[in-house]
């Protein structure tokens, strides 16, 4: 049996007397294209800081490619890549730069490192703004810089938060078609998004996180089996778990 | 694919010290500048103005007993300023989110980040022994020692400063050590005085102060002259390097306001 691209067990996370996420299990295999989505507050951003090493899990083991992200973090790290939903760079820095840190922060060094920046810099269409600060530039393009720089160290698994977010129509269409290139070269895609077309149309695995815990979970098709949207599905699904909460309490 | 082995990313943790040291020439004029053209006032001022009516301190005209102090001070602050603000700008505009999700150690993001505060603080400090020698003699009796000291110190306080950027939740936190303690300790330190000028309480006071074992190693490296027990200086400095970095150490590794 192959090991899971990533594989989460009995993951809780706390913030004082918080529970962000309340003991969530899944696991996505290598090569999927999976769909994390959830309304805002679920769990996911949560989730996701605790596989790259942004936030540290209360109890729970994740693992990626068989690597335990706590004890084993730094190989842990060297296989994830991820582009997070704020802008978290020194925005000072020409694109140039950014990759260039990012790169010799993975390990990378030398000719390498310049093959790959330049590679990557080619195919993000950011050839006539690699000098400029990453301030100068617009919404898209920053998009593309922060995809780019996840993809630096050419990871097994790509984390995107709302890669999408405030990106005009156009440009979104331009970076499905990225995710999908990627996907289709092998890359493990976790995806978070609030464009739920855009989930159904790039996932072929989707979760539901609500108040901390996963609601379902299941192939697209089984989803919109019913000849059902996404979209309505979702909203059936959360509302359920809503109603469910509020019973409970 | 990345190259790195399972000890040490060395390529990473370069690329730190690279990152660090660019960002300090990026403001070459707050960072660099400004302590030279304090430090040129004060050669003028207390090393020559006021020297001139003092005959000599140990042996060593005035302004030669004030430089290796206002060498030290210059080190020390520099060093804090440069990793207290490095660390709470990276928190602060979630920069520090780049080194966190990298294969870096937690002992290698704190080498890079501290020795980013110890390149400033060497290069303020040799500045200033350089802007002193157009006024006096500028000597370095003990090479090895003035390195040895300066890098050791320069290291406290940019551990220092990573703590305090580490802890500090705004701007007014962020200068709180080094306006109450550390430029106090340092002033009362013997920057500008031998502990003999002092009253018999403020000179028990002195030797309780750690910045008085720092400029007093380094003077000893650059004039031969020297008030204190140099296997105490060394064994404070020391502990202290050692204490801090087993401190920020664990702090990393605990996620202390970095990690969510």
């Amino acid at each position: 049996m192959n090991t899971p691209a990533l594989r989460i067990e009995k993951l809780v996370k706390r913030y004082g007397a918080t529970e962000a996420v309340k003991g969530i299990s899944f696991e996505i295999t290598p090569g999927e294209f999976f769909g994390f989505l959830g309304p805002n507050g679920a769990g996911k951003s949560t989730t996701i800081h605790c596989i790259t090493g942004i936030a540290t899990p209360t109890s729970g083991t994740i693992e990626v490619y068989g690597v335990d992200v706590v004890k084993n973090y730094r190989a842990a790290r060297s296989l994830v890549g991820f582009s997070p939903q704020e802008y978290n760079v020194d925005i000072f820095s020409s694109t140039d730069a950014v990759l260039y840190y990012m790169a010799g922060f993975y390990g990378m060094r030398g000719a390498d490192r310049q093959k790959r920046i330049d590679y990557l810099i080619e195919k993000f269409e950011l050839v006539p703004h690699r000098a400029k600060r990453f301030m100068q530039l617009s919404g898209g393009l920053k998009r593309r810089v922060m995809l780019a720089r996840a993809l630096i160290h050419d990871p097994k698994l790509l984390i995107l938060d709302e890669p999408t977010a405030g990106v005009d129509v156009e440009l979104r269409r331009e970076l499905w078609r990225y995710l999908q290139e990627l996907n289709g070269e092998g890359k493990t895609i976790l995806l978070t998004s609030h464009y739920l077309e855009e989930v159904e149309l790039l996932s072929r695995h989707i979760a539901i996180i609500h108040q901390g815990t996963i609601v379902a979970i299941d192939t697209k098709e089984a989803f919109i089996a019913d000849g059902s949207t996404l979209e309505k599905k979702y909203l059936d699904i959360t509302s359920q778990s809503r109603a469910n909460a509020a019973t409970q309490s | 694919m990345p190259r790195h082995n399972r000890n040490m990313n060395t390529a990473g943790l370069y690329t730190l010290i690279e990152r660090e040291i660019k960002r300090m020439f990026r403001v070459v004029v707050q960072t660099l500048v400004s302590p030279w053209i304090s430090a040129l006032l004060y050669i003028l001022i207390f090393g020559l103005v006021v020297g001139s009516r003092i005959s000599s301190i140990g042996g060593v005209s005035y302004i030669d007993f004030v430089l290796p102090g206002l060498v030290m001070m210059n080190i020390i602050q520099s060093a804090f300023a440069h990793s207290s603000s490095s660390v709470y700008f990276a928190r602060f505009t979630r920069q520090i989110e780049e080194v966190l999700v990298s294969p870096l150690s937690y002992m290698e993001m704190i080498i890079g980040y501290t020795l980013g505060g110890v390149v400033r603080g060497i290069v303020v400090g040799i500045g200033v022994y350089a802007i002193a020698i157009f006024f006096t003699v500028a000597t370095i009796e003990h090479l090895f020692l003035f390195l040895l000291y300066a890098t050791a110190v320069s290291a406290i306080f940019s551990l220092l400063g990573i703590l305090v950027g580490l802890w500090a939740d705004g701007f007014e936190q962020l200068s709180v050590l080094s306006v109450f303690v550390i430029t106090p300790l340092t002033f009362i330190g013997g920057v500008f005085n031998t502990t003999e000028m002092l009253p018999p309480a403020l000179k028990i006071i002195a030797h309780a102060n750690p910045f008085f074992y720092f400029v007093d190693g380094l003077r000893y490296a650059m004039i031969g002259f020297s008030e204190s027990n140099m296997f105490v200086g060394a064994l404070l400095t020391g502990g202290l390097l050692v204490g801090l970095l087993v401190l920020v150490q664990h702090l990393f590794k605990i996620g202390y306001k970095v990690r969510l």
